[in-house]
């Protein structure tokens, strides 16, 4: 079999299988240990406790204004990345073509000159975010193995698509192999390490929204 | 004329056939242009040609539905081909030749003889394995033992059609004869495979034509395929590509964008996968190609393509095995399945959790009572 | 020339110095094995070390110095909980991909948990995934006091505080002390009255430092005319448990108040002016004793600013020119007492220049979490504290106002080392100071 039936075909089958497996393992492996009743007599209602979490989901994307002069240039950096991600990943032609078929739906894209142009400048913006992570004093000290190996599969990815489209690296079918292959190990590396705060920056915001609300206290 | 008489040149038949040397300057300096080769080649070609004398060629046809013989049959200009068959001897051909039965099987094996190690072997369809071969008998033996025995002299082996070269529509899933390409069976010839379902019929001709001038194989890929015309992808020389770029797609077969003639790739259309001359040589003397006419790009010219998914599903879709490609209700089901599995398991490692913990804790005490004491 | 081991042996109280490294290490394992739970698992899990935590803590701010990111601060315990407790936990062992903690570690560790952190919730809101860092330093300290590597100021504390009520032995003890105040302050104080609708309990800190907010706070429940009172058996508002990562002793002190507040049968127990012993008596009491409060809990800033809705109180204009007023960390971001000592000061007539946009953001004093205590930790603290002193200086106020004691002791004794011309007064103080006599 050759390497785009490879990785599309029994790669891509088995990743999705260990993505959705390896992520419910890890969710459920936080919310059935010990939870602790709080019988504190609360500081505001339970409804109104439960809409503050449920702001705080949004609302923790952005620093308060008191924090912005010290850290809104890394976190400006963090999420122009993503947007970039998210914006290649949903809206070049290929993709919507892949997810859609999973899930049975259609949706307009974006001209392949736009999606070339913001992956050009989410990949600066990755190798931008590396070189941040190996100078900045607190991020060389807080990193290990797993934000740089983190870092290597999504950018291989886009690395990989980039080469495809604009065939370099070797014959269009083996770079669009390797393309979904590397996509492939995506998935299979996402319930492994940090890329779960993906699902876990929900919760997490919900329930620190909760209690603080719940105490009054700012969120 | 007996086959062992020495062969005239192909000078030589070509005015004893009335054919002017500026007319086949004329046809070599085409098949140069074909072939990307510099203009002044084709007459350089025109002159060795001429006196090169006409190289034996025996045809085998085998598990084939014959679309390729008719392809290469197919002409609207029959000088250009019947040419051709000036430029080579065709001394065995089972469809095209009038002898039969055992006089035919006869000729061949003398052409074989007289040549033996300079012929040049051509075959198209597939090769069966199963059962001993049973599948494909000619005169009593099979398809499998007639190649070995044929390829033994042969000076090179030009496989025409998909079915030869890779196995095509009878190795296909799931391949009851035990269908092979020849480039499985053979491993001790130089082989091209020109590939196509069928070939288009300048890619054969010019293959051929080229062999003969130069006297070799041409340059080759992976898939054994003479770059020359199998080294770009149908996508890359695609007239709708500007359409892909601009992400203008046909959504149907007949909506607005497939009347407006843009691009086919959300109506599955290979072309980005497939390499063939389609885009430029064309069709049926250069009229037109599939995608032109509408019809997206099968990638009929590539191994597996059968196999390969549904010739309506865009590239990019998943390819789950026997299943085919994904259907939103298997995805679910599979997500769902996983992740069942992964809360069940993560149920488990909760309860190892709560185990380590507690026996990390000790027994249940004050923590510095016991200090006290 | 001290070597860090005998300066360590020497922060430790005696019955920690005389711990083996097996034992420690199986204390601090058996103390973080205890905080495993769903909230501190969702917790640790989600850092994504982006390292903004370190922009928020005036630790790192100050010092520049990685090693003070918050969340750094509880890596022993982040270490133990994936090893032992997470989803991938037995394959990390058998693997050998996570290591165990060393005795060593812990004992670096001890410096950052209980000398570079006040415990404040700054970094708390800074952090994108919304993780409460505070509340795992909180958890992280009851694996160290486990190993027993609490310094000793705080350890010796919370010891004799569960055992005798007292966080110091005394010569003459706080119950008489009080009455002593309340002669020298001519205010009647009332203690150990059967039955009271309002328990009172007292900051150890203003008994010794500052008498007359002891004075003031009698003298605002008596001109309230609220029957209340203190109890000689519950009498100290502070938590030294809670300081030292003592659970079990932070529970016994805590208990120590509940069961007198349900002896006296009151319905509201008023903490004077101090942060923690606000925070851990209502947010974390409960939780430790097992069964809901029967009583509530209030601060004496939200019970003057109840009484002053109520109409119960007025208040005359004070002189206080332009004012500055800190917000105690366990009071606003801990516990969301943010309105109440606003609406005191505008019955005082007040208007505090705000030290930032929105309440609850400004630099911890820098004392809080038990920092103020611990000798070794003043070198840092004092450095830390130069944000707070400028954040104050910045708002060109000339009164400086807070509600919590053990901030008014880190401020004065700043004073004290910066040459600092600020002086810390005690809300509670100008409120006493300033009651209206009610029209009868």
């Amino acid at each position: 079999m050759d390497l785009v039936n490879f990785a599309r075909g029994p790669a891509l089958k088995a990743a999705f299988i260990f993505f959705f497996l390896g992520v419910a393992w890890r969710l459920i492996n936080v919310l059935l240990l010990m939870h602790r009743r709080d019988l504190s007599e609360p500081r505001r209602s339970m409804a109104s406790s439960l809409l503050g979490g449920l702001k705080a989901i949004g609302s923790r994307s952005w620093p308060h204004p008191e924090f912005i002069p010290r850290t809104g240039a890394g976190e400006a950096l963090g999420y122009s990345y993503h947007i970039g991600l998210f914006l290649v990943i949903l809206f070049f032609a290929p993709h919507v073509a892949f997810f859609g078929s999973f899930v049975g739906l259609h949706w307009p894209t974006l001209p392949n000159s736009v999606t070339t142009i913001i992956s050009v400048i989410t990949f600066t913006l990755l190798l931008a975010v590396l070189f941040r992570r190996v100078t900045h004093r607190v991020l060389r000290r807080l990193s290990n193995f797993d934000d740089y190996f983190s870092w290597f599969v999504v950018t291989l990815v886009i690395v990989t698509g980039l080469m495809a489209t604009a065939h370099v690296g070797g014959p269009y079918p083996t770079v669009l192999g390797l393309h979904i292959l590397s996509f492939d190990l995506l998935l299979v590396w996402f319930p492994l390490g940090k890329l779960m705060h993906a699902f876990y920056l929900f919760p997490t915001r919900a329930i620190d929204g909760y209690l603080l609300t719940r105490r009054g206290a700012p969120s | 004329m007996s086959r062992s008489d020495p062969q005239p040149t192909i000078g030589e038949l070509l005015d004893r056939n009335g054919v002017s040397r500026r007319a086949f300057v004329k046809y070599c300096t085409a098949m140069a242009s074909v072939l990307a080769l510099p203009p002044l080649a084709g007459r350089a070609m025109a002159e060795q040609l001429r006196a090169a004398r006409r190289p034996s060629v025996i045809y085998l046809s085998f598990q084939e539905c014959t679309g390729c013989l008719e392809s290469l049959t197919r002409s609207f200009a029959p000088t250009i081909e019947s040419l051709l068959f000036n430029v080579i001897s065709l001394d065995y051909d089972d469809t095209l030749m009038a002898a039969a039965g055992q006089q035919a099987e006869e000729a061949r094996a003398q052409a074989m003889k007289a040549n033996y190690g300079k012929y040049l072997l051509v075959v198209d369809g597939s090769v069966p394995t199963g059962e001993g071969g049973v599948y494909d008998c000619a005169a009593g033996r099979s398809a499998l033992d007639i190649l070995t025995d044929c390829a033994r002299g042969a000076a090179a082996i030009v496989c025409v059609g998909t079915c030869s070269s890779f196995g095509g529509i009878p190795f296909a899933n799931p391949n009851p004869t035990g269908a092979r390409a020849v480039s499985d069976i053979i491993r001790d010839k130089p082989i091209v495979n020109v590939s196509g379902c069928p070939p288009i019929a300048e890619v054969i001709t010019g293959t051929l034509l080229q062999y003969v001038t130069l006297g070799r194989v041409p340059e080759l890929d992976a898939h054994l395929r003479p770059t020359v015309f199998f080294g770009n992808s149908i996508h890359d020389r695609c007239y709708r590509r500007p359409f892909y770029d601009r992400g203008q797609f046909a959504k149907s077969f007949d909506d607005e964008g497939a009347r407006s003639g843009w691009c086919l790739y959300e109506l599955g259309c290979k072309g980005p996968t497939t390499y063939n001359a389609c885009a430029t040589v064309k069709w049926n003397g250069g009229v037109s190609f599939p995608i032109e006419s509408g019809h997206p790009c099968l990638g009929c010219a590539e191994p597996d393509f059968w196999d390969g998914g549904s010739f309506y599903s865009p590239i990019p879709t998943p390819r789950w095995g026997k299943a085919g490609e994904v259907r939103p209700a298997q995805a679910a089901e599979l997500a769902v399945g996983a992740a069942v599995a992964g809360a069940v398991i993560g149920a488990g490692s909760v309860l190892l959790a709560g185990r380590r913990t507690r026996h990390l804790q000790g027994p249940e005490q004050d923590s510095h009572e016991k200090k006290e004491e | 020339m001290s070597t860090p081991a005998a300066e360590l042996r020497a922060s430790l109280a005696p019955e920690e110095s005389a711990m083996e490294s097996e034992q420690r290490l199986a204390g601090a394992m058996r103390g973080f094995a205890r905080e495993v739970g769903a909230l501190s698992a969702l917790r640790l899990e989600s850092c994504i070390h982006c390292g903004i935590c370190a922009e928020a803590c005036h630790f790192y701010v100050a010092t520049e110095d990685p090693k003070y990111t918050p969340i750094l601060k509880v890596e022993p315990f982040k270490q133990v909980f994936k090893r032992e407790a997470s989803a991938f936990a037995p394959i990390y062992r058998w693997l050998g991909l996570k290591r165990d903690i060393s005795v060593a570690e812990l004992e670096e560790w001890q410096h950052l948990l209980y000398e570079s952190c006040n415990m404040c919730g700054r970094c708390s809101l800074i952090c994108p995934m919304g993780i409460d860092v505070a509340a795992l330093i909180e958890q992280a300290r009851r694996g160290m006091f486990e190993a027993g590597l609490a310094p000793k100021e705080l350890y010796e504390k919370a010891a004799r505080q569960q055992r005798t009520g007292q966080p110091e032995e005394t010569a003459e003890p706080y119950r008489e002390k009080l009455l002593a105040i309340g002669r020298q302050f001519g205010v009647s104080i009332p203690l150990d009255a059967p039955q009271a609708d309002v328990m009172l309990t007292v900051s150890r800190t203003d008994i010794e430092q500052y008498p007359k907010a002891v004075a003031s706070l009698a003298r605002v429940m008596a001109h309230l005319e609220v029957p209340c009172t203190f109890r000689s058996d519950g009498l100290i508002a502070e938590n030294y448990g809670y300081y030292a990562g003592a659970r079990d002793w932070q529970r016994d002190i805590s208990r120590r108040l509940i069961d007198q507040a349900i002896a006296c049968q009151a319905k509201v127990l008023i903490v004077p002016e101090c942060g923690h012993a606000y925070s851990v008596l209502r947010w974390q009491a409960a939780e430790l004793y097992g069964a809901p409060l029967p009583f509530e809990v209030r601060h004496i800033t939200e019970y003057i600013a109840e009484a002053l809705d109520g109409g119960r109180l007025k208040l005359r204009p004070a002189d206080a020119g332009a004012t500055a007023f800190h917000d105690p960390c366990m009071l606003v971001r801990k516990s969301g007492v943010m309105e109440a000592p606003r609406k005191i000061m505008r019955a005082l007539g007040i208007v505090p220049n705000e030290m930032t946009h929105h309440v609850g953001f400004d630099y911890c004093c820098g004392g809080g979490g038990g920092v103020v205590d611990i000798e070794r930790a003043a070198k840092l603290r004092y450095r830390a504290m130069e944000n707070k002193l400028r954040e104050i200086d910045d708002t060109m106020a000339r009164t400086f106002l807070t509600s919590c004691s053990d901030c008014r002791r880190t401020f004065d004794d700043a004073k004290r080392h910066f040459d600092w011309e600020k002086t810390p007064q005690s809300l509670l103080e100008l409120v006493a100071d300033h009651l209206q006599e009610q029209a009868r």
